[in-house]
């Protein structure tokens, strides 16, 4: 089998990246920001306790598959989906597809994946990556995390697709099969943004939001009664690093990729306001960075006692503050 | 953040950051991972110890081999039997030596391909050639 040309690219984070990617290989011109701003990607979610999860933990983006749903209904993009109870009708159905010469998006574990180093690899249900093609048993993958497409053995791409367990993806595929010719980003924009309000602001839920950021700094003093030891507390304490910065988001858990979003959004509408916001978004942004760094020093030094718990619960709290107000005034500005 | 802050040189592992380039405008760049480059000696550190530490409990009869690949692989035992398709109350008692040492060759299978790794790696609790264990060069 061959390989479908294909301009591979990296991205900020799996699902943007791949949406993205496939829009413009389908000849949409539209950047991941602007992706990921008009599905009303950024978001806040804690877990101070979840029967997936073996610890407390957050999310910074939305619902995974949202957007790809998001995209679609507001932008009229059509794509072509598919889930398979069946493995071997999945793995025929995307090699099919691969012989028409399309490639496809599919859904897997992350821990699969045998070209992410030792690392990185944690068993995720919902990373997205494009398979362009087939060599022998070996696909051809376009993982917008890596610099250059990577292979995958059959066995691997298998056991990612159909793992069990939480959003279990179940051979999941998609692919654009129709883009409006010409788009006006404008009603998008807007949609997206309000959207991306309502989630932070209104959606009345204890732990989404803002809510959900205040919910983090106020329980995040609880962390150490979760931890089996000091080592596993350093772990889960410097994974706040990892999950804002090193997961896919962009930096600052996506507050850097949603304030270029914002940036990009003001030309178009021709807002200055929204220019405002978005280098406000940027220094709120470098807040949550400093944050990452915090944590990763402090777990690195085992200086995890009372105080520097109550020091990073502060830090986390003076963000959600800066979120609310930053994301009325973003309500705002679109009226 | 600004573009010059941003650069990180760590080739293992590659990201995009979004920043703010010289003109003002914001847009992406590539650049390393942080904690990669900083800290990847104490997460192999933390990995040896945690490896030790259940291994001694599969000596002391206390967990099985189940239990130690669900910890090393971060799992919740709700998570695992969805993966490995049991009801949960049967994964709780393969998390006991006695109940493990009793398992049939298919449910070992079962196991072993949620955990990425082979039967006998399975059974001997040998992480081997497991990724999460194998140290890679250093960055």
């Amino acid at each position: 089998m061959t390989t479908i040309p294909y301009n591979h690219k990296m991205g900020a984070h799996c699902e943007s990246g791949t949406v993205t990617s496939l829009l413009n290989h389908a000849g949409l011109a539209i950047s991941e920001p602007m992706v990921f701003g008009i599905a009303s990607g950024i978001f806040f979610g804690y877990f101070h306790k979840h029967k997936s999860f073996t610890f407390p933990t957050f999310i910074v983006r939305n619902r995974p598959g949202d957007i790809r749903k998001n995209i679609k209904k507001r932008l009229g993009v059509k794509f072509q989906t598919y889930s398979f109870r069946n493995e071997e009708d999945g793995m025929n159905k995307l090699d099919d597809l691969l012989r028409q010469g399309i490639p496809v998006a599919c859904q897997v574990d992350f821990f699969y994946m045998d070209y992410v180093p030792s690392w990185e690899r944690a068993h995720v249900n919902v990373h997205f990556m494009v398979v362009i093609g087939k060599e022998g048993s070996d696909y051809l993958v376009s993982d917008s995390y890596f610099p250059r497409p990577e292979r995958l053995n059959e066995q691997s791409l298998r056991r990612g697709r159909f793992a069990g367990g939480n959003m279990s993806p179940e051979g999941f595929l998609f692919y654009p099969t129709f883009v409006p010719a010409d788009i006006d980003l404008r009603k998008p924009i807007l949609k997206g943004i309000d959207k991306a309000c309502f989630n932070m602001l209104k959606l009345p839920v204890p732990f989404i939001g803002i809510n959900g950021i205040r919910l983090f700094a106020k329980r995040v003093v609880e962390w150490p009664k979760f931890a089996r030891d000091t080592e596993h507390l350093s772990h889960e304490v410097m994974k706040i690093n990892i999950l804002l910065e090193d997961q896919g988001t962009g930096g600052a858990g996506f507050r850097f990729m949603y304030a270029t979003f914002l940036q990009q959004a003001s030309e178009i509408l021709a807002n200055s306001e929204l220019k405002n916001l978005s280098s406000e978004l940027m220094t709120i942004g470098d807040g949550w960075r400093e944050i990452s760094l915090f944590a990763a020093r402090i777990g690195k030094n085992r200086d995890l006692g009372a105080d520097k718990m109550k020091e990073l619960s502060n830090l986390i709290a003076e963000r959600a503050e800066l979120e609310e107000d930053f994301f009325k005034k973003l309500k705002k500005s679109i009226k | 953040m600004k573009e010059k802050e941003g650069f990180v040189d760590c080739p293992e592992q590659q990201m995009i950051l979004y920043v703010e380039k010289e003109d003002g405008q914001f847009g992406p760049m590539q650049t390393g991972s942080f904690i990669t480059k900083n800290y990847i000696d104490d997460y192999f550190d933390k990995r040896k110890n945690l490896v030790s530490s259940l291994r001694e409990k599969i000596n002391q009869q206390e967990i099985s081999p189940v239990e130690f690949f669900m910890i090393l692989e971060d799992l919740t035992p709700k998570e695992l039997s969805a993966r490995v398709r049991l009801p949960l109350r049967k994964v709780k008692k393969h998390l006991l030596p006695v109940h493990f040492e009793k398992l049939s060759d298919d449910l070992l299978q079962r196991y072993a391909s949620v955990f990425n790794i082979t039967t006998v790696q399975l059974v001997g609790a040998i992480p081997g050639q497991d990724p999460l264990i194998a140290e890679p060069a250093k960055p």
